[in-house]
């Protein structure tokens, strides 16, 4: 039975996305250097966030979960199997829509420095531990590969964050979760801000679940109809 | 044939992973290391620094000779001069060194007074300060200022 917070869960997350598009798109006035290119502040900074931090941290979790004995469970797994592909969405969306950022104010679509490549990696990483999940018939050892390629590809994520620190790189700085703590965002513009890295989370958590159900639903028939071909083979047996 | 017992269907161990999975497994490991090496190759083995600071490239100016080299500063205030050809301006960076800067290309479109840009291209000669570039890049900041504080805020505490 669902409860409130799972019925809610979606329209919530769809309220709060349309306050942030209200906010970023007619209420927060543009910026100085950037003029209406600043509404981009309130989309592609949330997506990288979910797809960075929120999303693949869920998977890096399920996985160390599965992959210690005391907590192993195919639960686990599901939340593995739907947390990478919603992630691979996220993690689209954030190269996407920080090309199309990077155009008009870098004046490139691309450039290889260290931020955007390690990104990019981290994109196909995900879409190699799909397709080793796909490789593997027999569910344990697809969990357990999977959970493997995931925690190598974690390595990954503290190298995207710090790369703008530790190289020089076309990309800015971080803006919120700056090493000294500071706010390099000024007002409206930052609460908006702030508003869109909520409404992306929800809008994650909703997608995760309905994932989740999806192949929680698929487990389930695929159970039934093993249970239901072994009734039929016992009563073939009892009746020759 | 008659069966006197019934079919064991108890749930046995699962065999060992196949060998065909294991193939499997390892072609798409193969094809993605290819893959992050082909990502790593183009973007960050030749340099993990997308360019040099203006600092950066005094202090070893002997090595960077003619060759291309992407050079990073801040446009300098007063300075942009627009050419048929491009945009002439002086570029400085943290320790007042400075760089002219000969642009043949279409600047983007933030292109202004004191940011920090990117330029793609080389030095006229080994001891020249003056660069000659084939493409801008705009690196802004990560700072984001309100275009009308006031359109949020009034003096008088409305707001808009």
């Amino acid at each position: 039975m669902k409860t409130l917070f799972q019925r809610a869960l979606g329209p919530f997350a769809l309220v709060t996305l349309a306050a942030t598009v209200w906010l970023g798109l007619w209420i927060t006035p543009p910026d100085q250097r950037q003029g209406e290119l600043v509404r981009l502040l309130y989309i592609h900074p949330a997506l990288a966030w979910v797809a960075l931090y929120v999303s693949f941290g869920v998977v890096v979790v399920a996985s160390a979960l599965y992959l210690w004995p005391r907590t192993r469970s195919m639960t686990l797994d599901r939340v593995v199997e739907a947390g990478l592909e919603v992630s691979v969405i996220f993690i689209g969306l954030t190269l996407v829509t920080g090309s199309i950022w990077g155009r008009p104010t870098w004046g490139v679509w691309w450039a290889w420095d260290a931020r955007l490549t390690s990104t990019a990696v981290m994109g196909v990483l995900e879409l190699g531990c799909i397709a080793l999940r796909r490789a593997n018939d027999d569910p344990q050892t697809r969990a357990r590969r999977s959970a493997v390629l995931v925690l190598v590809s974690a390595v990954n994520v503290p190298i995207i964050h710090f790369s703008v620190q530790w190289w020089n790189t076309l990309h800015q700085g971080a803006s919120v979760l700056t090493p000294t703590g500071k706010l390099n965002v000024h007002g409206s513009q930052l609460w908006t801000l702030l508003l869109s890295f909520f409404a992306f989370t929800l809008v994650y958590g909703w997608l995760l679940r309905s994932r989740y159900r999806l192949e929680s639903d698929r487990s389930s028939r695929h159970d039934r109809q093993l249970q239901r071909a072994i009734a039929e083979r016992q009563s073939e047996g009892s009746r020759a | 044939m008659t069966l006197t017992e019934p079919i064991d269907v108890s749930p046995i161990e699962p065999p060992a992973a196949s060998g065909r999975s294991r193939r499997r497994s390892w072609l798409v490991v193969g094809v993605l290391v290819v893959a992050v090496g082909a990502l790593l190759a183009q973007g960050l083995l030749s340099n993990l620094n997308y360019f040099e600071t203006v600092d950066q490239a005094f202090g070893h100016r002997s090595t960077l000779g003619t060759h291309d080299f992407r050079l990073e500063g801040l446009v300098t205030k007063g300075t942009i001069v627009r050419t048929i050809r491009g945009a002439d301006f002086t570029m400085q960076g943290s320790h007042h060194r400075s760089v002219l800067v000969i642009e043949i290309g279409q600047p983007p479109q933030l292109f202004q007074s004191d940011i920090p840009v990117v330029v793609d291209g080389h030095f006229t000669s080994s001891t020249s300060a003056t660069f000659v570039a084939h493409q801008i890049i705009v690196k802004h900041t990560s700072n984001y200022v309100e275009q009308h504080p006031r359109r949020v805020k009034a003096p008088n505490g409305s707001t808009r």
